[in-house]
């Protein structure tokens, strides 16, 4: 509101790190790049993430403890830190992205490559249905709404695809499109009442998506606990599981173990949707208007209600379509704790989102990013005993890095503090 | 603008707009019609219901026992429903310009009477024929006062300026770390510690927020949203890593309940709201020192008027942002009592078991209308929801214990849309204060 003369226009503003006039050795990059913000938010991440590890880790802790006990005591300490954070980081590195030793058996050999490719699989897998959340999330936030219902979106877009993927048998060719757009409408009826809501009694979206989660977390129990719905013959809360030609079947087929499925060509058509909607269509460019000023968007005719109840009904609906594509693509069944806690991908879709700056490409990258970061964490507990609630720790601190992006420049001393783009997203209740 | 006149933005009555007047007439009318159609007629015409009034736990102390009260089911709740239809009614033709939320409030206590009447009805399919108020009310009153301390802490942060929408973290942090102190030290002052810890740790999320939204101006909702990820990815951490190993540092236990003499003996009100754990005494005085903070002294004046136009409040020669820090520092600090007060009458921290309180608490602090006297009406509204769904749940109601626990929610959701509508936050509240 203040600074309109140092706003530089915010899309492209790659302008990517030259070295320019400066000398080599004096090279800083540019902080307008938030390219590099975010990459400098992830060092941070990490940074954050070892201090983490250094004070629950007993033997880093022991080591530091006795360094007054010999000569060599700090470096000990040093090799037992760097030791443990770096088998953990290492365990992330591998199971997410591939195991440098794995790949050079399969190259040098020729064999085992369904297991070398599995952690980019897995990761694929993961990044398949946060991707379409996290793209739901990023158009209402371009509108200047904040959609923290996402993940109960996302739930009860699965309860649908799982309710019409399970209970209706019908070939493929019908079935698979019909729990897609099952998992859509569950998402759009989630999202539509706060949306409704929110036009029409100025009821704060922040407040009632809230609510509106916990309330489908309750309902959630009571379907897969429901006689018609729960897989026959289990007392627990398990749902049916989907007939096969409801499934989102693996690329690479059932027999090679790689789960990485057609769901990323969903995810594609999402990504373009979104770029289609956001730069060429004219309900998109009302939303933009929206987003960017609300009295402008009135003053040029742009019916607010409309618009408000239009993106939660298509960012319900892309979070709806992410809760169908996980459990058709993974499990095949909900259960009780279906994307409760760890598991909410519409929590991570929020932080996704705001590292991506709400465009398509971007939260391509910080989907698979983010993807990464939770796949890794994975076999990182399993690997070395750190809890997979660490990747949580390092995605929420990336993005409050990122938020911030004048802090992440002050602390690496990048160039151009002064052009702090003040983008927010959201405008308080008086909104 | 000056600073006197930003003052008097507080005392405008919100004149509720007609045509929601009409509505909340409407919905008045038609909670009074399902009364008489569900809990009077779905009442057997002979049936009685016995409301009892004494705690469980009797205790020596109790010199004045209070007898049972049984009603006539059907008829009670015809007549409790036609009050409500009747209210409704005047509500929609009359309009009157104040006191709406006063009759929907009556309305609202006449249904959770009628409510208590119907689950209690004998015969029925409840395994008890009684339902104990006071037990209610007990358990009503340590989920009200997480709900206050949540709700000032909004109200300390908002008020000044800057959305807190990291209570919730605040209360997992207060939690967490209350429960390692409660575990570790012994004796009469072992809460105090933790409250102590709690209030430290909740303000420095606070001062965290505060160095962001002040000093960075980022985005408030963002950051504080964030926030609370953050702090929950962190509890969840530390509990598998230091409470699962160690289970002495989560060992649950609660706080002792302090009686204040001769109060305590009141029928009903008495075990309620004068045997209650020193957090509940805490939380109510807490109200009164920030009411009297905020709008009797200087500093508040400060405050209001930097939350509501920090530029004219710049001008006067108010630090903006030294108002803005102390206040979300003092908020988070609050709600770190609040985690520990949460954790002091729950038990053992889990991980989520802050169940979205801290969301409530801002609805809260919404309903109040950013002042502590609102905000603690909302806090009962909300704190009564709870525990009437659980207890909704023993009664055998034919509708699922899962379909139930919604009710605090919805509740929230509708009061939030139906009942307030669009709001009138103070006016910089969430917007970065840039000083020129």
């Amino acid at each position: 509101m203040t600074d309109t003369a140092s706003t530089s226009p915010p899309v492209d503003a790659a302008g990517e790190s030259k070295p320019g006039a400066s000398r080599l050795w004096s090279w800083r990059p540019s902080g307008k790049s938030p390219v590099v913000v975010a990459l400098l938010a992830l060092l941070l991440g990490l940074a954050v993430g070892a201090v983490v590890i250094i004070v629950t880790t007993p033997a880093i802790l022991d080591a530091w403890r006795s360094i007054f006990h010999s000569w060599g005591g700090i470096l000990h300490a040093l090799k037992v830190t760097f030791d443990n954070v770096g088998a953990a980081y290492r365990a992330i590195f591998t199971g997410a992205i591939v195991d440098p030793q794995a790949l050079w058996h399969s190259i040098t050999t020729g064999q085992g490559w369904d297991n070398t490719l599995t952690p980019i699989s897995e990761t694929l897998t993961y990044a398949t249905p946060l991707l379409i959340a996290s793209i739901g999330v990023g158009i209402a936030f371009q509108t200047g709404i904040f959609n923290i219902g996402a993940n109960g979106q996302a739930v009860l877009g699965g309860i649908a695809g799982g309710v019409i993927g399970s209970m209706l048998h019908m070939p493929m060719v019908f079935h698979l499109p019909l729990t897609m757009i099952a998992g859509v409408v569950g998402g759009m009826v989630a999202g539509a009442v706060p949306g409704v809501l929110k036009a029409y009694t100025g009821a704060h979206e922040v407040i009632t998506t809230i609510m509106f989660n916990y309330v489908i977390y309750s309902f959630l129990l009571f379907v897969v606990l429901s006689t018609p719905f729960q897989q026959p013959g289990q007392q627990n809360d398990v749902g049916r599981m989907m007939d096969s030609t409801a499934q989102l079947p693996p690329i690479f087929g059932v027999g090679s173990g790689l789960r990485v499925n057609y769901g990323i060509f969903v995810a594609a058509a999402v990504v373009l949707f979104a770029w289609w909607f956001l730069d060429r269509s004219s309900m998109g460019f009302d939303f933009r208007v929206t987003g960017a000023n609300p009295s402008a968007a009135r003053a040029s005719g742009i019916n607010a209600k409309r618009v408000i109840v239009f993106v939660f009904l298509i960012s319900g609906g892309l979070s709806g379509l992410a809760g169908m594509v996980q459990v058709a693509s993974t499990t095949h069944f909900i259960d009780g704790t279906f994307l409760i806690g760890n598991a909410g991908i519409g929590f991570t879709a929020i932080t996704v989102a705001l590292l991506g700056r709400n465009r398509p490409m971007g939260i391509v990258w910080s989907a698979l990013l983010f993807a990464a970061l939770g796949v890794g964490g994975r076999s990182m507990q399993a690997a070395t005993g750190i809890p997979l609630d660490l990747a949580t720790v390092i995605q929420s601190v990336i993005v409050l890095f990122v938020a911030t992006p004048v802090l992440v420049k002050e602390i690496f001393r990048l160039r151009d503090t002064s052009a702090s783009t003040l983008e927010l997203a959201t405008k308080g209740w008086n909104s | 603008m000056s600073v006197a006149d930003v003052t008097a933005v507080d005392e405008v009555v919100s004149n509720t707009p007609t045509g929601r007047t009409k509505a909340i007439g409407v919905i008045m009318a038609v909670i009074g019609v399902f009364t008489i159609w569900i809990f009077a007629f779905g009442s057997a015409a002979s049936a009685h219901s016995q409301i009892t009034f004494n705690p469980i736990n009797l205790g020596t102390d109790a010199p004045w026992l209070v007898g049972t009260l049984t009603v006539a089911s059907r008829w009670t709740n015809l007549v409790l429903g036609f009050l409500m239809v009747a209210l409704g009614v005047e509500v929609f033709v009359r309009r009157p310009r104040r006191g709406v939320m006063a009759r929907f409030g009556v309305v609202a206590i006449l249904f959770f009477f009628a409510l208590l009447v119907w689950i209690a009805r004998s015969p029925g399919p409840a395994p008890v024929p009684y339902v104990n108020l006071t037990a209610l009310l007990i358990n009503a009153s340590a989920v009200t006062m997480v709900l206050i301390f949540g709700s000032l802490s909004g109200v300390m942060c908002e008020r000044s300026g800057v959305v807190n929408i990291a209570i919730e973290g605040q209360f997992i942090g207060g939690a967490f770390l209350g429960s390692m102190i409660a575990s570790t030290t012994h004796g009469f002052l072992s809460f105090y510690y933790a409250a102590i810890v709690g209030a430290v740790v909740g303000g420095l999320i606070g001062l965290l927020l505060a160095f962001l939204a002040v000093r960075y101006r980022s985005d408030q909702i963002i950051v504080g949203v964030v926030l609370v990820t953050m702090l929950a990815g962190l509890a969840s951490y530390f509990t598998s890593q230091v409470f699962t190993p160690f289970p002495q540092f989560n060992t649950g236990n609660l706080a002792p309940n302090v009686a204040i003499p001769l109060l305590d003996k009141i029928p009903v009100l008495g075990p309620v709201l004068f045997n209650e754990t020193a957090f509940f005494y805490l939380a109510i005085i807490l109200v009164g020192v920030v009411s009297f903070a905020l709008f009797k002294t200087r500093y508040g004046l400060h405050v209001r008027a930097v939350g509501e136009h920090p530029r004219a409040a710049s001008t006067v020669g108010i630090s903006v942002e030294r108002v803005r820090y102390i206040n979300v520092v003092l908020g988070g600090a609050i709600a770190g009592i609040g985690g520990v007060a949460l954790m002091a009458t729950s038990g053992q921290f889990q991980p989520g078991y802050t169940n979205g309180y801290g969301y409530i608490a801002l609805a809260a602090m919404i309903f109040g209308r950013w002042r502590p006297s609102g905000a603690v009406v909302a806090s009962i509204i909300f704190g009564l929801s709870v525990p009437l769904a659980q207890l909704l749940g023993q009664y055998n109601v034919p509708v699922s214990i899962y379909i139930l626990n919604m009710f605090p929610y919805l509740i929230t959701i509708f009061v939030v849309a139906g009942l307030i509508g669009r709001v009138r936050a103070p006016a910089a509240d969430g917007i970065p204060y840039k000083r020129e």
